[in-house]
């Protein structure tokens, strides 16, 4: 799969156009305009010597049908690809037919033709030079205009839906017996070292609130999901980072549509996949608004509980992913959700959020208190480009905001002036105090850090922040938050955008996690996310163009892709030597030992 | 187009036969477009002109579309493999097949053959475009399943020459690095 088409609405646009240009002919032939008919001709090819009412029957619905075709290939090739509105996108694209339309299609649909008026089946009509020359490259100019500019119009968002009409789950039959989604007794899984990959599944809005970005949905999982599960084995992978698809199972207060998730959980037993159940991904269901709402906490700590009630074997949580993207894109950025862009929206973003989290790792002890939580955060970084005390002071407040969420939940102090930015943007003390007061969500946790190449930022002599490509590396950046906070860590996310660059990307980050396991950090896993292709990351989900990302381990057709070969051998190569890893709970339980008595 | 396919990962994946599964696919579409190239009186058109037989005229036809076939695999890559979109990348390259091939032969052809007009008109040219546009979809739409059949599973072992291994993180063009390691 090249690009995420909404078959339908290309179709439907490029009939339109059709129907359209038609109709205008129409009408200026009517008012008695030297206007060509572009329908009988082609009926004609089709039927020559027949009715002439039949063959224009026919002519027009070959004109729709090539309308149609030209609208997938638009849709196809060209949708988003051209810096313009979306009209002249369409108008621009037309072109091109119209080019085929004069010098190939209409000198051999007179060939065509010739047999039949030769034979007297068919009389052309009688056209001046000047109308040969002028009048009919002209009509079909202007019919081209038409039709590119309906094209334009009505073909958009190929990938997604509108929030207020979310698509039903499927509620596919169970694949095993219920007491396989929910046992009596069984043991917990002794986890040690984590090879990982993960099913994308980011579910924010766009366009305020009216457009959701269903990455699960566009990514095809929703229809695939039993093959990908499968894949997720084939490549000898055990742990999978999954989301389940929160707008869509939490449906209200105390409503939840469990059928999808039932049927999905009871494949992964089936296939011994151990899932770390990433609970909120960068979304919210369309009841709970967006992140500014305060009742989002309280909300979300109710899904957290029912979910652990409804699969008391899952053991590994992701409350809530990426909390500092999330709430950076949502509230500082503009990008997603509330769409904000102010630093108080931003602070708000990230109390609810970071409360959240909290509220929802009790409500999973509640039922399961030996639940591990694996905290994925974006590894982050800003290198000030000059001593200019300006840049100096925007790397230093971006170096702090970066660990902002998990210092929250992490009950980890923040630095005086981050604490004077939160108490001016609505923070009251109370609130921060009890923060800090919450020191046992930490004992369970691990740290996910995340890293892409986009991920480390200079601060420019304006004081913007430019991508700066790998120049520290997951190393580094990781080491940072492991000094920070002191968890155990997981490199719980990396892809590259460049399909055949990825195989190097990923060993290079595989020798990163090896080398600072060898430096004495408590390292429990690694993950190349995702195992498909994703959809519109280039854009940063911003926007629906159906650009299909070769991040994944599988293209979206389903077939592997270098770097899934290549995580299969690394996987092949480096796990048995992994064996002898202390378990998870070893490793926790030594995090929780005083300092100096850490390290793997 | 080019760099939608090119973003898409150029490479054909590393459990894919494209050569094969573009030629099987190529020699499937090909049976409906002889069928249609034949019931609109092309082959004999063609055996007239240039004095050979209606078979002969049509092994080659079969052998132009499954090597047209292979040459489609060979340019799309990953994106031949696509269930949905396939029948529509083949309809369109059956189409510039049509374009660059036949239409400009067969205007080419007459001034090289002496006759003062175009060879093929009427019936048989419509059937020329006609069997072009089906051969292609029938192309693109049985690729996706007969590359299905034919690919290879994840080999445990990455395939000789594809640097998929732990050396896949170095960088070859900087040149080999002096030798490591403690002296013998």
């Amino acid at each position: 799969m090249i690009r995420q088409v909404a078959y339908g609405r290309a179709m439907m646009a490029g009939a339109l156009g059709e129907l359209a240009w038609v109709a205008l002919t129409l009408l200026l032939r009517t008012l008695g305009l030297p206007v060509p008919d572009m329908v009988d001709p082609v009926g004609a090819v089709a039927l020559p010597g027949g009715d002439p009412l039949l063959r224009w029957a026919v002519g027009l619905a070959l004109h729709l049908a090539v309308g149609a075709l030209w609208g997938l290939v638009y849709a196809y090739f060209v949708f988003s690809l051209l810096p313009l509105p979306p009209v002249l996108q369409g108008v621009a694209f037309a072109m091109g037919p119209l080019l085929l339309a004069l010098f190939v299609l209409r000198p051999q649909l007179r060939l065509m033709l010739a047999g039949a008026v030769e034979a007297g089946l068919l009389v052309r009509p009688a056209l001046s030079r000047q109308a040969e020359m002028i009048g009919v490259p002209a009509a079909l100019f202007v019919g081209h205009l038409v039709w590119g500019a309906i094209l334009g119009a009505l073909y958009t968002h190929p990938t997604g839906y509108p929030a207020a009409k979310p698509p039903r789950l499927p509620a596919p039959k169970l694949s095993a017996p219920r007491d396989l989604i929910i046992p009596r007794e069984q043991p917990p899984p002794e986890d040690r070292f984590m090879f990982a990959t993960g099913i994308e599944g980011s579910y924010p809005t766009i366009e305020h609130g009216r457009w959701r970005m269903d990455q699960m949905q566009s990514c095809g999982h929703y229809t695939h999901w039993r093959q990908d599960l499968a894949l997720v084995r084939e490549l000898g992978l055990r742990h999978l980072r999954y989301g389940p698809p929160l707008h869509l199972v939490f449906r209200g207060p105390g409503q939840y549509d469990w059928g999808f998730m039932d049927a999905v959980c009871a494949e992964m037993r089936r296939l011994g996949i151990v899932p770390i159940m990433d609970l909120c991904h960068f979304g919210l269901p369309d009841w709970l608004s967006n992140f500014q709402n305060p009742e989002l906490a309280p909300a979300l700590a109710e899904f957290a509980g029912a979910f652990a009630r409804r699969y008391p074997w899952v053991k590994l949580y992701t409350p809530v992913n990426e909390m500092y993207v999330c709430t950076k894109l949502s509230a500082l950025e503009g990008v997603w959700n509330e769409q904000a862009r102010d630093e108080r929206s931003f602070v708000t973003a990230v109390r609810h959020v970071a409360k959240a989290a909290v509220l929802m790792a009790q409500a999973i002890r509640e039922v399961r208190p030996d639940a591990i939580f694996i905290n994925s955060e974006s590894g982050e970084f800003f290198q000030p480009s000059t001593p200019d005390p300006h840049v100096q002071r925007i790397a230093a407040f971006e170096n702090e905001r970066r660990f902002l969420p998990l210092d929250l939940l992490y009950a980890h102090p923040v630095a005086e002036t981050m604490r004077a930015h939160l108490r001016e943007h609505g923070m009251p003390d109370e609130e921060y105090a009890w923060f800090m007061n919450q020191g046992d969500v930490h004992s369970r946790a691990i740290l996910g850090v995340d890293y892409y190449v986009w991920n480390e930022k200079l601060i420019d002599s304006t004081g913007r922040a430019q991508t700066l490509g790998e120049l520290f590396g997951w190393y580094v950046v990781a080491q940072q938050y492991y000094e920070r906070y002191r968890r155990p860590l997981m490199h719980t996310e990396t892809n590259h955008q460049d399909a055949r660059e990825a195989p190097r990307w990923l060993w290079r980050q595989w020798h990163n996690v090896q080398l600072l396991r060898q430096a004495g950090v408590p390292i429990v896993g690694f993950t190349w996310y995702s195992l498909t292709d994703q959809i519109d990351w280039d854009a940063g989900l911003a926007v629906s163009r159906g650009n299909i990302n070769p991040v994944g381990l599988f293209d979206l057709n389903r077939d592997p892709r270098l770097v899934g070969q290549a995580y299969r051998h690394l996987v092949r190569v480096f796990e048995p030597a992994m064996a002898g890893d202390p378990t998870l709970e070893q490793v926790l339980a030594r995090a929780a030992a005083p300092r100096g008595d850490g390290g793997r | 187009m080019i760099s939608m396919v090119r973003a898409h990962g150029l490479d054909p994946g590393p459990t894919q036969r494209p050569l094969s599964a573009g030629l099987l696919a190529g020699l499937a579409g090909a049976l409906p477009a002889l069928a249609i190239l034949d019931s609109f009186g092309w082959f004999a058109t063609l055996a007239t002109l240039y004095g050979t037989t209606p078979a002969i005229a049509a092994l080659l036809c079969t052998a132009g579309f499954s090597l047209s076939g292979a040459a489609y695999a060979l340019v799309l890559g990953r994106g031949a493999n696509d269930p949905l979109g396939g029948w529509l990348f083949g309809l369109a390259c059956g189409f510039f097949l049509w374009m660059l091939v036949p239409v400009a032969l067969l205007h080419w052809l007459p001034a090289w053959s002496g006759t003062s007009r175009p060879l093929l008109v009427g019936r048989p040219a419509v059937g020329l475009l006609l069997s072009a546009l089906v051969w292609g979809s029938a192309l693109g739409a049985l690729f996706p399943p007969i590359h299905r059949a034919l690919r290879a599973g994840i080999d445990p072992e990455p395939p000789e020459g594809a640097r998929l291994g732990p050396e896949a993180a170095t960088i070859p063009e900087l040149g080999r690095a002096p030798e490591a390691g403690p002296p013998a």
